[in-house]
């Protein structure tokens, strides 16, 4: 008995327990019995794999097979239009409205700088004001002891200025909205994107790893096709539709085509098939607009139609960095997912104040921009005058991309003939370039152009001469090169032109 | 846990459960719980365990097999959005030590809840339907697998 307690526990009950242990059903027994071979199996005898593995040893033999190494830097041709360009075309000073090329002064027409704020003196005495105060850079990201008091001011003057709650300033224009798309849209998310989309709309798309559903350029109507389409998949599966995001992303002014978005459709659809709408507006931030407000002002259109509005600050106010507006909860989203707003210091404070400035310029003078509307309207007249070029575009975009009115099957030729008429209008003292693409990258590439960008201090300030000598060297190049390509009877057609 | 930072864990999912301590703090908060139901004193000690069981069972069913994706800012862009926790674990790599664990402690309380509900009938079947609830879905044999599309999007 004595050996019996120390085994047991003096409790009636486990005695009992151990009791009925002893009595339990046979099926009990054999179903545990059962558990713990499997236990055993479990811990001694399964092996780790990996479910996912789809590839064979056999196919995998054949991809390192197939695989054939790239160089890690590929073999440049000499003859590259862009090494080139970088020997032939040596800047030096500040460029302006003039820029110097190679110890030659030439009209910049090649600029970005649509409202000179670049350059500005106000701008950059501001500048400087703040350099003195603050240093150079802001010594982190904007989390981490990056926000200066201007960075907040900068944003604020910018949420005011679009209408918006609130904006979330990045310090790179590309990485604007190539950060806001993928802080938004998922994998599994759809988006509806127009094919002329500049380069860093492209990489945001890519970042995403989101449905990418290309509508052709500007085209409603294929658009409307694709939410159809859409639209069908979702009735059939609603379980997956209640959990998929539908964006559609757009460009305010597309930089490749220069044309503007016909944002009223856009809206109406955009109601009618709970889209999620991101406008890009870098090139029509500061041009479109009485204000200067974007494409939203340009067709009268409250800003809260569109979720998000992107644009980089590197174009018309002539600074650094971009900024994203809209609905206060839209965009403070940001200030965590934004990969470029959280991982990346922000932007330098005395540029911030150069920003700032800039707008305060705009806002007070709204004449510049009537200026630079003028120019743009005068320009597209001009260079429509010229036959055997076409310029893509909406009259009042301050880029104009001219191209060959009959495009031939040899992209290299027709980039060859353009590339004479801009060195030809180079030796004539107007710097004009090529627009010039990542071409293995790019998800559409435009046809050829030559890019022409028009700030507003050229063609009113300066003698009026300047305008039609542009459109004229274009011509008249044109017709040098196109003489031996035609009969007689259309260089009579081409004179009328030049002298109408 | 760092999460985007160079270093990091793309989703810590895949690891917080092999992490140091994890399995003694889980069986600790199980027996806590069992306490605690047990020290109700309208719960015998039979309900205790059975309750025990069953609780343990809908609550992990629900943490690794209902709740889909993972509750960190990851950089990978809603990967995990598709994926049941259990999936996600040790990057979907079956018959783990973390997930040989998992297993194992839900058919060790369905032993205990036996033995302390003295093999009742009753007891047996709430207890053998938690062990379903348990270890079924942990198969291997069932990993991405969504029956009659439950819980699929």
């Amino acid at each position: 008995m004595a050996t019996n307690n120390s085994f047991l526990p003096k409790s009636s009950d486990m005695y009992e327990l151990i009791e009925s242990f002893l009595q339990a059903p046979t099926y009990h027994l054999i179903f545990e019995a059962l558990l713990i071979i499997w236990i055993f199996k479990l811990i001694f005898f399964s092996t780790e794999y990996r479910p996912e593995s789809v590839l064979t040893e056999k196919e995998k033999a054949e991809l390192i097979e197939e695989w054939q190494p790239d160089p890690l830097v590929p073999d440049v041709d000499e003859n590259h239009p862009l090494l080139q360009a970088m020997e032939k075309n040596i800047i030096s000073g500040k460029p302006d409205k003039y820029v110097m090329i190679n110890n030659k002064s030439s009209l910049n027409m090649a600029t970005l700088n649509f409202l000179g704020m670049a350059g500005n003196a106000e701008v950059e005495a501001a500048a400087i004001k703040t350099l003195k105060k603050y240093g150079v850079g802001s010594c982190g990201p904007r989390g981490f002891y990056g926000t200066m008091d201007v960075h907040l001011e900068l944003e604020e003057k910018f949420a005011k200025f679009m209408y918006c709650e609130e904006a979330a300033l990045y310090s790179y224009g590309f990485a604007t909205i190539a950060s806001a798309i993928p802080a938004y849209s998922k994998r599994g998310d759809v988006i509806f994107v127009d094919e002329g989309v500049c380069f860093s709309i492209q990489k945001g798309l890519v970042a995403s790893r989101s449905r990418i559903k290309w509508f052709k350029h500007n085209d409603m109507e294929d658009l409307e096709r694709l939410l159809l389409i859409q639209q069908d998949e979702d009735k059939k599966n609603p379980k997956k539709a209640k959990v998929t995001r539908r964006f559609v992303v757009v460009e305010g002014l597309y930089f490749n085509h220069g044309d503007i978005c016909p944002l009223p459709k856009i809206v109406e659809l955009k109601w009618k098939y709970k889209l999620r709408l991101f406008m890009e507006e870098s090139f029509s931030l500061g041009v479109l607009g009485a204000n200067g407000r974007g494409v939203t002002e340009h067709y009268n259109i409250s800003v809260d139609e569109v979720d998000l509005i992107a644009a980089s600050l590197e174009n018309s106010i002539g600074s650094t960095g971009g900024f994203c507006c809209g609905r206060k909860y839209v965009i403070d989203h940001q200030r965590l997912s934004g990969l470029g707003y959280c991982f990346s210091a922000s932007l330098p404070p005395m540029l911030a104040t150069a920003a700032i400035e800039a707008l305060n310029i705009m806002q007070n003078d709204s004449s510049i921009l009537q200026r630079l509307r003028e120019n743009c309207r005068k320009m597209y007249d001009g260079l429509s005058m010229i036959s055997g070029v076409e310029v893509m575009g909406d009259p009042l975009a301050p880029i104009k991309h001219v191209r060959l009115a009959e495009i031939s099957d040899n992209r290299e030729l027709d980039m060859q003939t353009l590339q004479r008429i801009a060195d030809h209008a180079m030796e004539n003292g107007i710097a004009i370039v090529l627009a010039r693409y990542l071409e293995k990258e790019e998800h559409k590439l435009p046809p050829p152009s030559i890019r022409i960008s028009i700030c507003f201090m050229i063609g009113i300030k300066v003698k009026q001469s300047e305008r039609p000598r542009t459109t004229n060297i274009v011509y008249r190049h044109l017709y040098d090169i196109t003489i031996d390509r035609n009969d007689k009877s259309e260089r009579v057609n081409w004179n009328k032109c030049l002298f109408p | 846990m760092n999460i985007g930072t160079a270093t990091s864990e793309e989703n810590p999912t895949h690891v917080y459960f092999g992490t140091r301590g994890f399995w003694i703090t889980y069986t600790i908060i199980v027996l806590f719980c069992h306490f605690l139901l047990l020290s109700m004193p309208f719960f015998s000690t039979a309900l205790a365990w059975t309750v025990t069981c069953v609780f343990h069972s809908a609550f992990t069913y629900i943490m690794l097999h209902n709740t889909k994706g993972t509750p960190f800012g990851t950089p990978e862009q809603g990967k995990a959005r598709s994926q049941t926790t259990w999936e996600q674990i040790d990057c979907g790599q079956q018959f783990t030590p973390t997930r040989k664990f998992l297993t194992i402690v839900p058919i060790v309380l369905f032993f205990l809840a036996s033995f302390y509900t003295k093999y009742d009938t009753v007891h047996f079947i709430f207890n053998l339907g938690a062990l379903g609830f348990g270890v079924i879905p942990k198969l291997p044999q069932l990993h991405g697998v969504r029956i009659f599309g439950i819980n699929k999007w």
